[in-house]
Formats: structure tokens, C-alpha cells, sequence
């Protein structure tokens, strides 16, 4: 029993992380059907400002704040460079573009930080066992923010102006334009919000997950194969299918075997991708034609 | 086409004098880099074809590289099968687990296709890891240079020479492709799905057999690698090649199957130039420094010359086309047009659809219609904006499938089937906005229509020379339904250049080219001249007097009732009269409705 | 349509030109027995890619001792020159650097530093007689192999060690958690071979990727066999972090782990979980406290100071590799010139030899030339590496 939970705990850390990550595909994808693939470079990228911050002396809520702000400007100035100036978005343009960003992060980050993963100094706070079950201070740390984020945003989409604004332009871009929202402000505000999520992934995550130049693409990966079991547009399904991809990686590492930890992911997104074909998203509607 | 074709006559030439004499002229470094380029430039010709023709991207395409490596490599070392059955052998392989996969995997959309092969990518690595028939971590290794007739091809320049005639070979087999019948139907699915799917083109099917094609040359792509390096090991499967795929392709041009190749040799290059520059810029740079190179050409080129090195090439040689001189005049001719042996007789009933109904969210936009077609008749379907027209013609034609009624052609239920079935079933549509083919010429555009009345394949296209006949029977009878519509001057120019009417014009005679003894027509009056008009009005009674049976969407209510032999009235989705013009005229329910306002 | 044909004749016409050219035989390169001129060394190392923290350091030795060598005049009055090739970290950019060596026209060729690399390049060495060492660790590499030696120790000499210990200890099952990459290949069938005499074999073996940050799942599992003694199997980082999840997860039964972790990377990720762990390594790390009887002494002390004076750093164990593998070549090339045959034959015949990995002993039979007393036994006591005291 006390493995389970152990075994669960751990799962629910990493599925905390996939969490975030695959609010960052929801917030971008909603607004302009793109999967960026550079959302997982975004957490490295956190991941390693932050520790050269701490590394500078500062103290943890400053480093918390650099990251994050130098993610959401790398966010922003991304989507100008690259989304912005395209007239016809295309899944294929779409895919290569941020294939490319990611691509170009990644090496930026080898060039500057090295080849080498390091972790950030834990947060704070005593490790504890409870029941049996060994607790960090850090797993209670990733899975509180990643609770208050996800209220956070879930109030932002349902409550606020700019919010309803953003799923509006999902779900009716013409009469999102009519009434007066530009998709492109829209998008450009859709990728800071992935840049923010990111960034707390990434600062979160690093202390016990580590962040290395390359670790972005299987966090990524997975973050969107989260996402995909959510539906691609819902914020709660994006949580939930962070935590239930965590928490199955655990459980198959733990009673099947560990080397098939990386596996899981893909063979859930392919198994439920053919079981229900027409994707998990509902088949927008030919209008138009 | 043929003039395309020319035009391609000295690029084959230049290219095998190139690739012939490259080992002769090149340091060893570089040939030995032209090795690499020549093999990985396999496997981008496959991704070209799968990106450029399909318009799916696959980011797996490292998995069937490491399959093909795998598959030959077990074959070769374990069981001593000969290096050329087991070549064979090998690229089957590729191609079976694409087939495989592909069969649910295709039926996914863009991004899902994208990351769907992505994970198969991992997977394929992650299986070939825990396996240790397929030697773990460590690989399949020792697999020796290849030798015929006592001859090894073991330096850079002998394994350039074996590689060369390969890769030639392949590029014909993929430009084949691209310019036959599948690459038209292709090319046009790119352009518009729904109307390809509606002039018979299985889209999934296709697309499926240029996934499976495109697996077979990345198998083809593995087979020679590990025959040079000697090695296989879970890294043939990894993502950073499969990227480093779809850089080839996508440097290269998607468009054409030459840049693929050519992409390959600057990728490979650059690659070379990189590592060997980065450390002298920044001293300490250690790992995957080129990768910064790849993001940044990838993007760049999307962003700024999205046809890549082909499309630089193709502008410098671009010739203008010349303006077309005043459109032809067909002569006045009443007789009866596109009869058919076999087609039900004139008031046989075509078509027959009952209750029809399509709900859109809490709107319902179509509420229970009923009526039938017969063979040999003109029906009129006629209403105000908003009433449900086009959704009606959306649901027959299969674009969109019912809530709740059903569509019967000559008795077969057709209702929730795919496009193509509709027009397997002859019977075809064209488009309120219009769906030209935009990429392909005027001539083209009507090709696509004769899919179903063509049979070259995959295979056949490929080897080209059986199709031929059929491609030349194929252009002929384009160029008579251009001059029933008009059109035969601008035959050769984009259809993308012509103007909005005559769009209108070339989409008729694309559908006629199915053959159809059903035919839907959404507005096709709207932004025709009144000679035009007058000239689509006697097509149309001669396509009725050969038998054809006609539905037309139309907002010109008088030409409509001058006309259609039977008219059907749709007010907020349900049909409010349906009879002879006369009887509809008069009818007070449509009076009020509808021609109240206009008369 | 006539240039569909037109096309088919240029086809015909390229084929022709292509077998045209094809036998248009270039001289093939020979080489062998120049007795003039400087003596060609070829590095093919993982400069760059997922190796590069093994090569650079290996690059770095080589650069040194050249430049050594040569100050000092040279071999037999002959120069050095190095040829350095990045092969990237992969196999086929192995494959490709080799070839470069061929057409250079090395004499021998040191490398690659990872076992996939240097099993692409083995067949390359094997048909074309040229002498290759290489830095990896894998017994495969030299096989049944005629011209393919290496400096690493293999693995089996690594666990020797480990059996040794957990037999002085009393303990019988070993439960063994290790890096799912070619490093932790085999080692449970070696170890069970190994430790048969003495009744040691593994009861549960669990896997983590080189990258792995998350072992709660194979802890569990291996915390559930209940072995006498747990041997972690990896290179850091993820060899530390797992030991820190270890100790974390509050598992007391006794640890170790293998040569893999020989560097100051593991002491400092790990931390204070790292105190206490045995594991066997090679002598470079604790060369200050070996006794002067220690044969290796010397030779790891100079190359510690000569190391230290060019770079202001401390050599890793796989700058080790390539220092002996380069000894070993210059040793050669005194005793027997540049002739191939008789740098391979003398190769072959080296006895004896100290180098900084271990006293290297081959036979036709043993390419690799090292046993267990290449490493010792060290635990870490205080975030440093200690000679394990008594033995």
C-alpha cells in the first residue's frame, strides 16, 4: 500500500508538470490552432536562467520572476517573428515554424549553458514521510502552484473579459472580429500565456527533474500528448490529462517495467487517437462551402 | 504539362553528368560527405513526396530509416541472406509497418499525423533498445560493405557510384508519381479536399499509398546506410534525424522531388560547415552545435522562400505568361451533349432524398426535405439567403453528414459516406465558393476530373510508360470539355489567373469530366456575363437533352425558371413548394416567402 | 510526351556515364613501412554530441602529449601529427571520420570514446590493416578482433570487483539498477556469471535512460527485493540522482555503484546521499593517496601535474584512456617503426606496460590487457573519494 501511494505521489509530481505544459499547448492551440512545439523549450529555458540566477546571488522570488519574464518575452517575440507574419497558417507551416523555434532555442541553450543538466536548489522545506510514504518538500511545492495556476487560469478563461475574449476567437473567429477582438493581439497574448505557463513548469519542475538544454522535447512531447487526451482546448482536461499521464507512467515503471517509462506516453496518444479517429477534438463542421 | 516536362530534360541530363562525375572531381572528404547526402537524400525524396503531395508531415521518418537498417541488417548478418533479396526484403518491411500503422493513423488530421509518427519514432527506438534479438543498445553490427562480380564498393567514391544509379532511379520513380495521376489527384486534395472527394478522389486511400511509398524509401535510405556504416543501432530511429528529414525536404523545395536531393547534399554540407565553424566563433562550444543552424534555416526558409531551393530555381527561369487573346465563341449548337450507353433512361428517378435534416448545435439549418431527381430533368432548388440550400447540397454530395433523413442514388444509400463514394456513383457538384484547384493549370483542373475515368496507380504511374497512352487519351478529352465552356485559350494558364466568372466555368467543365448522370450546380450563374449566362443556359439544355439530370442552386430566379423543367422552394430549411415553374410562380406560401419581396 | 522519351535516353546515357565511371579504378592508398617523415596519429573522438564530455578531455590529452613527444624530438626522430576527426557521437559520423583517417593515411588510429562510434569504426580498421585503439568500455569492441585493441577496462573486470566485495561481506543477492544504455548492457548476465562460484546473482534488475531524473518506480521495486546489497549501475548526472532518490526514499540496505561515476559531477549532485557507497575505480581519482609502492604512482602523478600545468584542471578517467592509448602507440612506433603488421604484432605483444587506467597486458586472445587490479576499491566519505581502507 504504501508503494501504491509512493508510486502514485511520484506520478502525480510529474503529472503536475505535464500539467502545466499542456496548458501551454491548450492556450496557444485554442486561439490559433497551432501546436507549438517549442512549449517544452520554454520550461528548459526557465529552468536554466534560474539557476544561473540563483547562481548570481539572487534571492528565490527574483529568480522566479527573471525566468518568467525572460520566457514570456522569448514567447512573445517568437510568435512576432514567426506566427505573426503568416497570412495562411497551415498544419504543415505550423509544425515546421515551431519545429524550427524549438530547434533554434535548443541550440541557443546548449551554446550558452552547455551540454551538462543541473538542477535548481529546492524551494524550500523538510522532506517528511508520512504513512510510510517519503514526501520532498519540492513535490509538495510543484503540486500546490500547479493546483493555484490551474485555478488561476481556469478563472482567467471563464471570468475575465480577456479570457472570454481569447475563446471567443477559438470558437468564432468571425464574430470574434466583428465584435471588435484582433486575432492577431489575441495570438500574441495566447503565447505569453504559454510562456508563462511554461516558465513555472520549468522553475517548478528543475529541482527535481533537472534542466538541460534538450530536456524541452520530451516534456514537451509528453505535455502534448497530455493536452491531446484533454481534448487540445480544455483547461481541466489539460490538467487531468497531465495528472493521469504522470501518474500511468508511474505505475507502469513501477509494475511492468522501467524501461518502458518513455513508451507510455506515445502508445496512449496513438491507442486513443485510433480509438476514436475522428480525433479526440470534435470534427468542426464544413460550414462555409 | 509537356512543356514542363522539357523543361525537365536538361535537369536529368546535368544530374547524372553531376552525380557520374562527383567522385572523380570532389576530395575524398567531400564525396565521402556525398555519400551520406546521396543516402539520407533517399529518405528526404519520401518525406518530399509525403509533405509535398500528401500534405501530411511526418516527423517519424527516422522509423522506417531504422527499420529498413534494422531489417537488413538481420537479414544479412544473421540468416546470410544475399544483400539484394534482402534489400528487397527490407524495404518491404518499411512499407508493411507503414501500411500498418498508416491505416489508423492517416485517418488523423495535421497535427495528430505530426506527433502521432513522432511517437512512433520513440517507440520503434524505445522497442529496438529492450530487444536483445535486435541486440539492445549495442545494435545489429558487422555488416559487411557490399561486393557484385567480385568487386567491393568499399571507398567514398565506389559506394557514390553504387549509390548514384539508386538514387536516379528513385528520383524518376518519385517525379513519375508526382506527375501522374495520383500526384494530380494529390496535388488537387492539397488545394481543396472536398472538391477532389467529390470528382471521385479517395483522399485517405491515396494518401495512404504515398505513406507507405514514402516509408519504403526511407527503408530504401536504411538498407544503404547500414551497408556503409556497418552498424544499426536504436539512434537510427531518433528524432534528431527525423528532423534533420524534413530539413532536406523542406530546404530543398516540398514542391519537387529534385529538391530533396539537393537538400540533402546543402544540409549535409552545412552540417559539415557548422561544426567545424561554431567551435572557432565560440571556443567552448561543445554537442549538437549545428542543430542552431537547422532552427534557424528551417524557419527562415518557411518564413521567406516557402518553396525552397526549388522555388528560387523556378523563378529565375520563369518566363511570363503570355495574356490570352478574347475567349472563343463555341458556335450556336443545340444538340444533345455527354449522352451515355447505360445511363437510366430519361425520367428514370436518379436520385431520391427523404426527410433530410441537419441540426447545427441548437439551429436546425435543414428540416426534413424530401424530393426526387429523374434522369433527363433540370430541378431548380430556390429560397432567400440562409435557407438551407447549399446545406441541402452539402449532405447529398456527402460533404457533410445528415442528423437525421437519407440519400438514395440510383437505390443505394449514400447518406454519411465519403465524397467520393457520391462520385463513384456518378454524380458530382460544384461549389457556391468556388474550390479551383489553384496550383494546377486550367487544363489540370479538368484532368483531376477524369480521375475516376482513368486507371494508372501508384505502380503503373510510376514505371510511366503504360499510363502514357491513357495521359494523352486523358488531355484530349480536357481540351474538348474546355471548348464546350469556352476556356480552350486559357488551357495552359493557372487556373488560379482566371478571372472569378470563368473559375466559375472551368468548375463545370471539371465535373462534366466525371462523366456524371447527376450533376449539382451551387450558383453557377453568379458573376457570369450575360453572354456567358446565355451560352451556360444552352449547355445546360444540351447536357438535360443527353440524359443528364441537373440540380442547381441559383439566385437568378428568372433564368431559373426559364430553365429548370421542376422547381423546389427551401424557406428556413423545410421545403415549402416543390412543382412546375408555373405552378411554384403562383404558389401564395412562396409568394409570400420569397418572390413577394423580389417580384 | 517527347520529352518523357528524352528523358528515358538521358537515363540510359547517365547509367552508362555512371558505370563509365565507375571503373575508372582509383589507386587505392597502401602506406604501409614509410619510415620518413612525421608518424600520422588519427583521433577520431566524440568532440561534439552526446559523448562530448568524454572527448574533449581526451582530445585535450592527446594535444598534450603530442606536443610533448615532440618537444622532445619526436619518436626514433620523427614528429608527430595528430589528426583529430569529430565523429560527433554517432556511428555513421564515426564511419565517416574513418574514412578521412584511410585517406590520410594514418598509421594509427585512437578511438572513438563510446562502444557504438567505436564499433562502427572496427570494421573499417579490421579490412583496411590498419591499428586502432579504442577509449570505450565494451568487450565487444575487440572481439575476435586482429587489429582493434582498447584501453578501458571491460566491464567484467569492474565486476570482478563488486563480486569480491559482496563476497567478503557475506552477501549473496544483489539487486541491481542500471543505465539503460549500452553502458549497463550485460552487466547482470556478467555479473551472475562472475559471482556463480561464490553463490552471488542478481534478484531484480530495474533500468533507467541516461537522462532518467525520476526512480521512485524501480526503487520501489528493487526496495521490495530485499537484497542483501543494491548495485547502482550508471554515469552522472543520473547516477547521482538516483542515489540521492535512494537515500530519499529511505533505503538502508547497503549500496554500490560502478566505475561509471568516477568525477566530480557525481560528488556534487549527489551530496551528502553519496556517503558511505563503495565502488570500484580506476586509480586516477585517488592517485594522491595510493602508497609510493603503488606501481601506477608514478605515471598518474605526472600526468596529474603535466595535466594540471597545460590545463589548470584535473584529468577525468577517460582523458586516462586516451593518455595510455597514445603510450601504447608511441611505444609501438619506437619498438617497431610505422610498418602496420609490426605496430599491430608489437601491440599485441605488450607486457606489462603501466599506463594511467592499469598495468596493460595483451595477447592475441586479449585486445583490452587489463584485470581487476586496474581499479580499487573507494567509497566517499565527506563528499570526496577515499581509498575503502583494508584492502
Amino acid at each position: 500500500m504504501a508503494d501504491l501511494l509512493q508510486l502514485l505521489l511520484a506520478g502525480a509530481s510529474v503529472g503536475a508538470v505535464y500539467a502545466l505544459t499542456a496548458l501551454g499547448f491548450v492556450a496557444v492551440y485554442t486561439v490559433s490552432q497551432v501546436v507549438n512545439l517549442a512549449q517544452g523549450e520554454f520550461a528548459a529555458l526557465a529552468g536554466l536562467v534560474a539557476i544561473s540566477a540563483v547562481g548570481g546571488g539572487l534571492p528565490l522570488p527574483a529568480v522566479v520572476v527573471l525566468a518568467v519574464g525572460t520566457v514570456v518575452i522569448v514567447a512573445a517575440v517568437m510568435q512576432r517573428l514567426t506566427i505573426a507574419p503568416v497570412k495562411r497558417m497551415t498544419t504543415l507551416l505550423s509544425i515546421i515554424l515551431t519545429l524550427g523555434v524549438s530547434t533554434t532555442l535548443k541550440a541557443a541553450m546548449l551554446l550558452i549553458w552547455g551540454a551538462e543538466g543541473r538542477g535548481l536548489t529546492p524551494f524550500g522545506g523538510h522532506d517528511l514521510t508520512v504513512a510510510g510514504v517519503s514526501v520532498q518538500a519540492q513535490q509538495l511545492w510543484i503540486l500546490g502552484v500547479t493546483a493555484v495556476v490551474a485555478v488561476a487560469v481556469g478563472w482567467f478563461y471563464e471570468r475575465t473579459l480577456a479570457g472570454k475574449a481569447l475563446r471567443a476567437c477559438a470558437e468564432q473567429p468571425t464574430a470574434a472580429r466583428l465584435v471588435g477582438i484582433s486575432i492577431a493581439r489575441a495570438s500574441l497574448l495566447s503565447f505569453v500565456i504559454a510562456g508563462l505557463l511554461g516558465a513555472v513548469a520549468g522553475v517548478l519542475a528543475s529541482p527535481i527533474y533537472f534542466s538541460a538544454w534538450d530536456s524541452g522535447l520530451a516534456l514537451g512531447l509528453k505535455g502534448f500528448v497530455a493536452a491531446t487526451l484533454g481534448g487540445l482546448t480544455s483547461v481541466r482536461g489539460a490538467i487531468a490529462g497531465g495528472l493521469v499521464l504522470g501518474v500511468l507512467e508511474s505505475l507502469v515503471a513501477g509494475y511492468v517495467d522501467s524501461g518502458l517509462r518513455d513508451a507510455v506516453a506515445f502508445v496512449v496518444l496513438i491507442a486513443v487517437l485510433v480509438i476514436r479517429p475522428g480525433g479526440v477534438l470534435r470534427q468542426r463542421a464544413a460550414a462555409g462551402i | 504539362m509537356t512543356g514542363a516536362r522539357r523543361g525537365e530534360l536538361p535537369a536529368f541530363a546535368a544530374l547524372a553528368l553531376l552525380l557520374a562525375v562527383f567522385p572523380l572531381v570532389a576530395p575524398d572528404s567531400v564525396v565521402n560527405v556525398g555519400v551520406y547526402a546521396l543516402t539520407y537524400g533517399l529518405a528526404a525524396i519520401g518525406l518530399t513526396l509525403l509533405m509535398g503531395l500528401a500534405g501530411q508531415v511526418s516527423l517519424g521518418q527516422a522509423a522506417f530509416f531504422a527499420v529498413g537498417g534494422y531489417g537488413q541488417a538481420l537479414l544479412v548478418t544473421r540468416y546470410e541472406v544475399p544483400m539484394v533479396v534482402a534489400a528487397g526484403a527490407s524495404v518491404g518491411l518499411a512499407m508493411l509497418v507503414a501500411l500498418l500503422v498508416g491505416l489508423p493513423l492517416l485517418r488523423l488530421r495535421g497535427h495528430y499525423l505530426a506527433l502521432a509518427t513522432l511517437g512512433l519514432g520513440i517507440i520503434v527506438t524505445v522497442a529496438a533498445t529492450e530487444s536483445s534479438y535486435l541486440g539492445a543498445t549495442s545494435g545489429l553490427y558487422g555488416v559487411g560493405k557490399p561486393a557484385f562480380g567480385g568487386r567491393r564498393y568499399d571507398s567514398p567514391a565506389e559506394y557514390f557510384w553504387l549509390l548514384a544509379p539508386v538514387v536516379f532511379v528513385a528520383l524518376l520513380v518519385a517525379r513519375n508519381v508526382v506527375a501522374g495521376r495520383v500526384g494530380r489527384a494529390l496535388g488537387a486534395v492539397n488545394d481543396s479536399e472536398v472538391a477532389a472527394e467529390c470528382l471521385g478522389v479517395n483522399t485517405f486511400r491515396l494518401r495512404l499509398q504515398v505513406f507507405v511509398l514514402s516509408a519504403g524509401y526511407a527503408g530504401l535510405a536504411g538498407v544503404a546506410y547500414v551497408h556503409w556504416i556497418g552498424v544499426v543501432n536504436p539512434n537510427a530511429a531518433n528524432f534528431p534525424l527525423s528532423v534533420e528529414f524534413l530539413l532536406m525536404s523542406v530546404l530543398g523545395g516540398l514542391g519537387s522531388v529534385w529538391g530533396a536531393v539537393v537538400g540533402a547534399f546543402a544540409v549535409e554540407l552545412l552540417d559539415e560547415g557548422l561544426r567545424y565553424g561554431i567551435p572557432l566563433v565560440i571556443p567552448d562550444a561543445v554537442g549538437e552545435v549545428q542543430l542552431i543552424g537547422f532552427g534557424v534555416v528551417l524557419t527562415a526558409v518557411i518564413l521567406f522562400i516557402p518553396g525552397g531551393l526549388h522555388q528560387i530555381v523556378k523563378r529565375m527561369s520563369r518566363r511570363p505568361t503570355p495574356p490570352t487573346e478574347d475567349p472563343t465563341v463555341p458556335a450556336e449548337d443545340d444538340s444533345p451533349l455527354l449522352p451515355r450507353t447505360g445511363r437510366p433512361e430519361p425520367g428514370t428517378v436518379l436520385l431520391e432524398v427523404r426527410d433530410l435534416t441537419r441540426h447545427f448545435g441548437g439551429v436546425t439549418a435543414v428540416d426534413g426535405v424530401s424530393f426526387d431527381v429523374a434522369a433527363g430533368e433540370i430541378l431548380a432548388l430556390i429560397g432567400p439567403n440562409g435557407a438551407g440550400k447549399t446545406t441541402c447540397f452539402n449532405m447529398i454530395s456527402g460533404v457533410l453528414a445528415p442528423s437525421a433523413g437519407s440519400v438514395r442514388l440510383g437505390g443505394e444509400r449514400i447518406d454519411g459516406r465519403k465524397p467520393h463514394v457520391f462520385a463513384r456513383h456518378r454524380a458530382t457538384r460544384t461549389f457556391q465558393n468556388l474550390q479551383i484547384f489553384r496550383s494546377a493549370t486550367v487544363r489540370g483542373n479538368v484532368a483531376v476530373g477524369r480521375h475516376l475515368r482513368s486507371r494508372a496507380g501508384m505502380l503503373r504511374g510510376a514505371l510511366v510508360l503504360p499510363a502514357r497512352g491513357e495521359e494523352r487519351r486523358l488531355h484530349e478529352r480536357a481540351d474538348d470539355l474546355l471548348a464546350l465552356v469556352g476556356l480552350t485559350a486559357e488551357a495552359d494558364r493557372p487556373a488560379a489567373d482566371l478571372p472569378f466568372g470563368r473559375q466559375r466555368l472551368l468548375e463545370i467543365a471539371r465535373a462534366l469530366a466525371v462523366e456524371p448522370d447527376l450533376l449539382l450546380l451551387d450558383e453557377p450563374m453568379a458573376g457570369l456575363s450575360g453572354g456567358e449566362r446565355r451560352e451556360l443556359v444552352r449547355l445546360l439544355r444540351r447536357l438535360r437533352a443527353g440524359g443528364m439530370a441537373v440540380v442547381l442552386v441559383e439566385h437568378d430566379v428568372e433564368a431559373v425558371l426559364a430553365l429548370a423543367d421542376r422547381v423546389a422552394v427551401l424557406d428556413d430549411g423545410r421545403l415549402i413548394a416543390l412543382g412546375k415553374p408555373d405552378e411554384v410562380r403562383t404558389d401564395p406560401a412562396v409568394v409570400t416567402a420569397y418572390l413577394g419581396v423580389d417580384a | 510526351m517527347v520529352g518523357t522519351r528524352g528523358v528515358g535516353t538521358v537515363a540510359a546515357i547517365a547509367a552508362l556515364l555512371v558505370a563509365a565511371g565507375g571503373c575508372a579504378e582509383k589507386s587505392g592508398t597502401t602506406g604501409t613501412g614509410n619510415n620518413t617523415g612525421p608518424i600520422r596519429i588519427g583521433a577520431v573522438l566524440d568532440i561534439t554530441g552526446a559523448g562530448a564530455s568524454l572527448g574533449v578531455p581526451e582530445r585535450m590529452t592527446l594535444e598534450m602529449l603530442t606536443s610533448q613527444v615532440n618537444e622532445a624530438g619526436g619518436v626514433n626522430g620523427r614528429k608527430i601529427e595528430l589528426i583529430t576527426e569529430d565523429n560527433r557521437s554517432t556511428e555513421d559520423g564515426a564511419a565517416k571520420a574513418m574514412n578521412v583517417m584511410l585517406s590520410r593515411n594514418v598509421d594509427i588510429v585512437i578511438g572513438a570514446s563510446r562502444t557504438g562510434p567505436s564499433l562502427a569504426m572496427r570494421p573499417l580498421a579490421e579490412s583496411n590493416n590498419v591499428p586502432m585503439i579504442s577509449l570505450a568500455a565494451n568487450a565487444k569492441i575487440v572481439e575476435g578482433a586482429k587489429w582493434t585493441f582498447k584501453t578501458a577496462q571491460n566491464d567484467s573486470a569492474v565486476l570482478q570487483n563488486i563480486v569480491d566485495h559482496a563476497k567478503s561481506k557475506g552477501w549473496k543477492k544483489v539487486g541491481l539498477l542500471r543505465d539503460s544504455s549500452g553502458f549497463g548492457e550485460g552487466v547482470a548476465e556478467t555479473l551472475n556469471e562472475l559471482g556463480k562460484p561464490s553463490g552471488i546473482s542478481v534478484v531484480a534488475t530495474e533500468k533507467f535512460a541516461p537522462d532518467a531524473t525520476e526512480f521512485t518506480a524501480q526503487l520501489i521495486n528493487l526496495r521490495n527485493a530485499r537484497a542483501d546489497m543494491n548495485l547502482i549501475w550508471g554515469i552522472p548526472p543520473a547516477a547521482a540522482l538516483a542515489q540521492k532518490a535512494y537515500q530519499q526514499l529511505g533505503i538502508t540496505t547497503p549500496v554500490m555503484q560502478s566505475h561509471g561515476i568516477g568525477n566530480q559531477v557525481f560528488l556534487e549532485t549527489a551530496g551528502t546521499a553519496g556517503d558511505g557507497l563503495v565502488a570500484p575505480l580506476g586509480r586516477l581519482v585517488v592517485a594522491d593517496q595510493l602508497p609510493d609502492s603503488d606501481p601506477q604512482k608514478q605515471v598518474l602523478t605526472k600526468f596529474l601535474v603535466d595535466y594540471d600545468r597545460t590545463y589548470r584542471a584535473r584529468p577525468s578517467t577517460f582523458a586516462g584512456h586516451a593518455y595510455d592509448a597514445f603510450q601504447l602507440a608511441v611505444e609501438a612506433f619506437k619498438a617497431a617503426g610505422t610498418d602496420r603488421q609490426k605496430v599491430r604484432d608489437h601491440l599485441e605483444r605488450v607486457k606489462g606496460f603501466v599506463g594511467v587506467t592499469g598495468v596493460f597486458t595483451m595477447t592475441p586472445d586479449n585486445h583490452s590487457g587489463l584485470g581487476k587490479d586496474a581499479l580499487v576499491m573507494v567509497t566517499v566519505n565527506a563528499g570526496s573519494w577515499q581509498i575503502l581502507p583494508g584492502r
